[in-house]
């Protein structure tokens, strides 16, 4: 019993140590233009033009007058941009792709 | 020469030294003079993954210093690379992603060049949309009136610091402009290439002088600037 026993924890150990091998390999790194993040995980900065652009469109407003004041993250393919359209805040909705969702004023 | 006066937090002789005494009063100070409600500054804090323990590990300036000592270089993340850029803008506009630190720089085919830049510490960032007014070679910095007031190794420079390598303004300037006034911000490079990715200035966007260079030799005079910034003290041209 005692040997069965000394011969299973180095097997279990091999196991898990294989394991975790495995997972590791399977976690691969950033791409070098992904290597830096912060906490506030607003969306990425061509997103919210393209809602600041979409929110032109839909308001008429000059683009020159449309500004991106914030954004976040809602789901790991989806995100919300606050919008200054000439002084009407708008909201916009768009997927990691950069498909607007939907714009309308908040 | 012309004035260059210039919003910036670094001081000749003084570099690296942080000024914390105050700043959320003169940030508040900044607000009232702006006729801005309370400031919503967001202090973001920023990580960086680290190729060798493959772990993400916050990015502040004692680890930028330390970093840039080790490796003479910035972290990947801020060095100068093309990535995919999905945008309506045309080549040639600056984008500005102040919670990323990333200044880009669209080309055609939806593709942008980003550099890595260091941006408006707590109270002192602003966003909007601007334009490239003038640009400079080996600029003249001019402190403001208030820094040579407070601080005795800015006085010296009170009517100018000629252009060089120890000039705050680096090799390049870029004067932003909100229609035919100039806004006092300035894109910029800097004797100081570690503090790249992280929140320093007083409002100017500083890169490393080999950027600003590079920058500065693929844009137009009257090129749109656009800066992001979430929790802006500030909004301009918009």
């Amino acid at each position: 019993m005692n040997a069965m026993n000394s011969l299973r924890l180095p097997a279990a150990a091999a196991i898990a140590l294989s394991a975790a091998a495995f997972l590791g390999g399977c976690v691969s790194d950033p791409e070098p233009d992904q290597m830096a993040r912060t906490n506030l995980k607003t969306a990425p900065a061509d997103l919210q033009l393209l809602c600041a652009n979409a929110a032109a469109t839909s308001t008429g407003v000059e683009d020159t007058k449309v500004l991106p004041l914030r954004s976040r993250q809602l789901d790991s393919g989806t995100y919300q941009v606050d919008l200054d359209a000439g002084g009407t805040m708008m909201s916009c909705i768009i997927d990691g792709e950069g498909n607007v969702q939907s714009v309308q004023p908040s | 020469m012309t004035d260059q006066r210039m919003h910036d937090s670094v001081s000749p002789g003084r570099r690296g030294s942080r000024r914390l005494t105050g700043k959320r009063l003169v940030a508040g100070m900044l607000a009232a003079v702006f006729g801005l409600g309370a400031i919503a500054a967001i202090a973001a804090e920023t990580q960086v993954f680290d190729p060798k323990t493959r772990e993400w590990v916050s990015y502040d300036r004692k680890k930028a210093l330390k970093y840039y000592a080790r490796n003479n270089q910035v972290p990947e993340a801020f060095r100068r690379q093309i990535v995919p850029f999905r945008t309506a803008e045309k080549p040639g506009t600056i984008i500005i992603d102040g919670n990323m630190h990333y200044l880009y720089l669209v080309q055609p085919g939806h593709k942008a060049i980003r550099y890595g830049i260091g941006v408006g510490r707590e109270g002192f960032g602003w966003a909007g949309i601007v334009r490239v007014g003038r640009t400079a070679e080996w600029p003249t910095w001019t402190p403001p009136a208030e820094m040579v007031a407070r601080d005795p190794s800015a006085r010296p420079w009170a009517n100018g610091m000629p252009g060089g390598p120890d000039n705050p303004l680096g090799a390049r300037a870029l004067y932003l402009y909100e229609g035919d006034r100039d806004t006092i911000y300035r894109i910029h490079g800097t004797p100081e290439p570690w503090t790249i990715g992280l929140d320093v200035s007083s409002g100017c966007i500083r890169m490393n002088n080999d950027d600003i260079v590079d920058l500065h030799s693929r844009i137009d005079v009257g090129a749109k600037v656009i800066v992001l910034m979430q929790g802006a003290a500030l909004y301009k041209g918009v």
